[in-house]
């Protein structure tokens, strides 16, 4: 038996506009409470915390203490945007191995609102704003697209191949009361929506929402009578994995992916539920071929045939697509989250029947191309 | 504006990089010579039609290029060049741009 793991999720409700009153510090708010109510932990046990957002600031993570009334001997502040959930993730469980605090606290989220958004995607770093945002590069969506383009030269695809994505994850949706977008995507309706930024149309590009995501790490024996807790088999991260000279095509998981495996004792067969960062499904496509998922790397045929007609569970909780993304950092603890609820049999409508073993990903920080952070973690039921 | 962007060479080892760094990612040498690079290719391009928090937003059009002296480079793209197309290079405000190159 592992001695950390995750003995409990919570989040906010989602919501494209918030109301007055609402705000980053409310959302965690919500989210830490649905936390630790989950958990069964009370405030008071809680001596460790990581958090990442966008849009605490001036605040910072010991504020963020303050405010919720936690006393703690362990504390981290994340940056990584995508990967921040899964990076938070790996430092929390050697918190926990290390005895450095028995019980951690993991949150992250935002609620910039669209303006505040768009705020962030021109100042997201010094490359960006001295070098992309004057072009008027339309933030991610914008380095997406070109990173789509050379995916479907590469390797064939066709702009429906994404739609049998963005279809899938909505039908996911539909079953999650906690999902912002959840009618029913026709292919039809999908070809035809505006586009963006050729070639993203609506359904490809993330919808930004407010809200936030917790979780709770501990010994396996503090999980509610009852309930197993989820372990990490294995984690791995990636930071700056080819200094940007590279297509974008291949994402930071590529370098660890073999010892990943290795290191879990599993095989990409083996996995039932998987949940990877979906920005845009371009980059789903990419994380997926990276953790060696995708058969003879035929990325239009995994799309037509195992997305499209086989429906494999992936982004089981609608993914951020139809989900929402409530900034990157909580974004990726949605994908935690859900492989938690899938493992432990608490998915609903949507629980994917005798799932043992997840992977999740997280994948982020657009530094100029591309993305340079990314990370995976192989989850399992704790018996 | 000003012909060319400026990109960043190694004293060390000759490799070229665009954003500028603070140590070359081939040797790791501290010290650089600034460049210009005048030309590249189009790869990939988009016409970026909605911007997020805007509401008078023009189309406008970027491209990934690839430069003659060798880093890629996003840019703005100041016309209709296509994929493959020869686009010369400029740069305005720090952001570089490119349109079809003549003659």
């Amino acid at each position: 038996m592992p001695s950390a793991a995750i003995i409990g999720v919570g989040q906010s409700g989602y919501t494209r506009r918030p109301e007055p009153g609402q705000s980053t510090h409310t959302f965690i708010r919500d989210a830490v409470v649905a936390a630790l109510a989950d958990a069964q932990i009370d405030a008071r046990d809680v001596h460790g915390m990581a958090v990442a957002s966008f849009s605490l600031a001036p605040d910072t993570a010991v504020d963020l203490a303050w405010k919720l009334g936690l006393s703690l001997r362990w504390l981290l502040q994340d940056t990584n945007g995508g990967s921040s959930a899964m990076n938070m993730l790996g430092h929390a469980l050697r918190g926990i191995e290390s005895g450095a605090a028995d019980v951690i606290l993991v949150v992250g989220g935002d609620a910039t609102g669209l303006a505040g958004y768009g705020r962030i995607a021109a100042n997201y770093n010094i490359a960006t704003r001295d070098h992309l945002a004057p072009l008027g590069h339309g933030g991610p969506n914008g380095v997406y697209a070109l990173v789509t383009s050379r995916q479907m030269k590469k390797y064939g695809l066709a702009k429906s191949d994404y739609g049998h994505i963005a279809i899938a994850q909505r039908a996911f949706a539909a079953k999650n009361p906690f999902a912002v977008y959840r009618a029913p995507l026709t292919m039809e309706a999908y070809l035809a929506a505006p586009m963006v930024a050729d070639p993203l149309s609506r359904y490809d590009c993330v919808p930004v929402v407010a809200g936030a995501q917790a979780i709770v790490l501990a010994h396996p024996d503090r999980a509610p009578p009852g309930r197993a807790a989820v372990g990490v088999r294995a984690h791995r991260a990636s930071f700056n994995y080819d200094n940007q000279a590279g297509d974008g095509l291949a994402t930071g998981i590529s370098t660890f992916a073999a010892e990943l495996w290795q290191a879990a004792g599993v095989a990409p067969r083996d996995i039932d539920v998987a949940s990877i960062y979906d920005d845009y499904p371009g980059m789903v496509l990419a994380q997926l071929d990276d953790l060696g998922m995708i058969a003879d790397h035929d990325l239009a045929r995994f799309c037509r045939r195992d997305i499209g007609e086989e429906r494999r569970p992936i982004n089981t909780w609608g993914g951020m697509l139809s989900a929402g993304q409530p900034g990157g950092p909580a974004g990726g603890l949605n994908a935690i989250s859900e492989a938690v609820l899938q493992l432990q049999g608490r998915a609903g409508e949507r629980q994917v029947e005798g799932a043992r073993l997840a992977v999740a990903t997280g994948y982020g920080m657009t530094m100029y191309r591309y993305g340079g952070t990314a990370a995976a973690a192989i989850l399992e039921r704790v018996e | 504006m000003s012909a060319g962007v400026c990109i960043w060479q190694c004293k060390g080892c000759g490799t070229k990089v665009f954003p500028q760094r603070l140590l070359c990612p081939h040797c790791h040498g501290a010290a650089f010579d600034e460049e210009r690079v005048h030309e590249g290719v189009v790869e990939e391009l988009s016409v970026i039609r909605h911007m997020i928090g805007q509401e008078s937003w023009q189309p406008r059009r970027i491209a990934n290029v690839r430069t003659k002296d060798g880093p890629m480079m996003t840019v703005g793209l100041r016309d209709e060049a296509g994929e493959g197309a020869v686009v010369e290079l400029f740069q305005e405000e720090g952001g570089p741009f490119g349109r079809r190159k003549t003659g």
